[in-house]
């Protein structure tokens, strides 16, 4: 399952090394695809994780910023790594990872709220999601589920349902992050295997559905690159999903986006468009031909948790408004994203975006102090949001 | 060894202005704990390792040593010979012995007769590549990007076609990208160029 790359954005690495035989077979790393000349020597790299503990007294607690009204305080800490977070019936709070290959489970226990790694040695397991009891887990090109989770949290005995799904092999981009629909369905998206790249559409740069076991896979949402955050619509049930757009094309261009998924099977323009912005690298097809996003997020802040605000302890203008937690940027010269922004539907249906969780973004140092990943809303209506390079979770509440 | 574990803490920050660790392992308590787990034995007391397929550490990138000793201890890379030496060790330790490591100057290059012919092929292969943008022009890595110079030809090739082979995957998967279709002959050129750097 080679992707093709597109053979102008290979030319570059074909000019430096005439008589490279086997350049069209070995594709430079994924980020460097489709890098245009004045980019050539760029230094730009993606940030290292840290994989380690951070110390309480090293978060960025102090430094974060809520509208006023709202505190945000400091949940847990001591998971590094931390990234996408679900809650089970029984209010065991589960949270995936990628680099470390842990999911931890948080567990309040009379007045303490107590950390374990609940997995380990997974490849990447950002991908959960709960139903009936059980914890699904994806992991790259694998899905696992354990049944009555909370039963069996210091002994889990995952049912493998791998083959089941049959998701693609290439690692690039496999990492995913699911989660039920309201059909009682389970979407998996899968993401290009390249930067940019005309690549099988059947099998990646999609959102599918399948049943919970894996079978009668359905294709709900085409042209995508790579959506690692999605949500459900809390009254219309529409999918709206969060876009990573490509790389080494400028500081500015394309932007990350926001959709929503009107028609099953909908296209939504990868490899040709991208936030309106027709890729010069590739041809054939043209923005018009696409619905457009339905915000445009910002070059390259890397929206992960996608997550509707479903409880009513916020402020009336919250309820059912979209949080999305932008982890920020790498290939860009300066620093963009690093918050959490709040998306709302103003009077006549235009959508606006806010920032409510920042602070994380040192502008005047051009350094960030965390990277916010997931979203999750607890019973009581207070928000959580995980911090996957400090390994912590905030919480954040209206007090009024 | 302090004063050394700062300058390289300092030349860190300076290479990845975006990200200021936090952290800040020990190289004093790092050199014991490598004495205790008898690290020098494989990677040479100096951190230049005398022995053949085992990676020189000196000077290596911190970051990039705490990334692999939190997948060797985790079970995410799995090489026996550093099953026991990782096993147990605490995030403390692990930022101790990769502020040790860091804070060794690094070897010198290779010194056996370098092969013109082959070191050429190496660098238009690593140039069609762009090695050089994480890996630094000069090969020297930075944060969880490793230095790639002066290091061991041998464990060069053996690594390289380890993640053509998708027997080793990193923090992501990019180097199995970069390595894909390379032959034996390719990664011979590469490691014979960089390590005669």
């Amino acid at each position: 399952m080679n992707p093709h790359i597109v053979p102008a954005l290979a030319s570059a690495a074909l000019l430096l090394a005439p008589g490279l035989a086997l350049a069209q077979a070995a594709p430079p790393p994924a980020w460097a695809q489709g890098r245009s000349p004045e980019m050539a020597n760029s230094t730009l790299a993606p940030h290292a994780g840290r994989l380690t503990v951070t110390p309480p007294d090293q978060l960025p607690t102090a430094q974060l910023r809520v509208p006023e009204g709202f505190q945000v305080e400091l949940w847990a800490h001591g998971l590094p790594g931390a990234r996408v977070m679900v809650r089970g019936p029984n209010g065991t709070v589960f949270v995936g990872t990628r680099g470390i290959g842990r999911v931890y489970a948080v567990r309040e226990e009379g007045n303490e709220r107590r950390v374990s790694t609940f997995m380990q040695g997974l490849q990447q397991p950002s991908g959960l999601a709960i139903r009936d009891g059980a914890l699904y887990i994806s992991a790259i090109n694998r899905m696992l589920r354990v049944d009555n989770v909370e039963q069996n949290l210091s002994n889990p005995q995952p049912v493998d349902l791998t083959s089941a799904f049959n998701l693609p092999e290439a690692p690039h981009h496999g990492w995913t992050h699911i989660a039920f629909g309201p059909d009682g369905r389970l979407y998996v998206p899968r993401g290009v295997p390249c930067n940019i790249c005309d690549t099988d559409g059947e099998r990646y740069a999609l959102i599918a559905s399948f049943n919970p076991d894996g079978t009668d896979r359905r294709i709900e949402a085409r042209g995508v690159r790579n959506s690692v955050g999605f949500d459900f619509h809390p009254r219309t049930g529409q999918l709206w999903f969060s876009n990573h757009g490509r790389d080494w094309a400028g500081n500015d261009n394309p932007s990350d986006t926001l959709h929503v998924n009107l028609r099953r099977g909908e296209h939504h323009g990868f490899p040709w468009c991208a936030s309106g912005w027709q890729d010069p690298a590739v041809s054939g097809r043209l923005c018009s031909e696409f619905p457009p996003p339905a915000l445009i997020l910002g070059p390259h802040v890397a929206p992960i948790g996608t997550h509707f605000y479903t409880g009513t302890a916020f402020p009336e203008r919250y309820r059912n408004a979209l949080f999305i937690a932008n982890r920020g940027s790498w290939n860009r010269e300066r620093l963009a994203g690093y918050e959490v922004v709040v998306v709302r539907e103003e009077e006549g249906g235009r959508l606006v975006q806010e920032p409510f969780l920042t602070g994380f973004r040192d502008d005047a140092n051009q350094r960030f102090l965390g990277r916010p990943a997931g979203v999750l809303t607890m019973p009581d209506g207070s928000m959580l949001v995980s911090d996957e390079q400090n390994g912590a979770i905030f919480r954040i509440s209206y007090r009024r | 060894m302090r004063a050394l574990a700062f300058l390289a803490a300092a030349l860190l920050a300076a290479a990845t202005p975006s990200w200021a660790p936090a952290w800040a392992g020990d190289a004093t308590r790092g050199a014991a704990l490598a004495e205790a787990r008898n690290c020098g034995a494989c990677h040479g007391a100096n951190g230049i390792s005398p022995v053949p397929l085992m990676p020189s550490l000196a000077g290596q990138q911190a970051e990039f040593l705490l990334v692999q000793l939190i997948m060797f201890r985790e079970g995410l890379r799995p090489v026996p010979a550093m099953v026991e030496p990782a096993r147990g060790l605490t995030d403390a330790e692990i930022e101790d012995l990769a502020a040790f490591y860091a804070a060794l100057p690094s070897g010198p290059a290779a010194t056996d007769p370098r092969n013109e012919a082959l070191a050429t092929r190496g660098a238009e292969l690593s140039a069609a590549r762009n090695c050089g943008t994480c890996h630094r022009p000069d090969y020297s890595g930075q944060a969880q990007v490793p230095r790639i110079n002066h290091q061991r030809e041998d464990f060069l090739v053996h690594t390289l076609a380890e993640y053509r082979d998708n027997l080793r995957v990193g923090m992501d998967t990019q180097m199995n990208g970069v390595m894909h279709g390379l032959t034996n002959a390719d990664i011979r050129a590469i490691a014979h160029y960089l390590a005669h750097r």
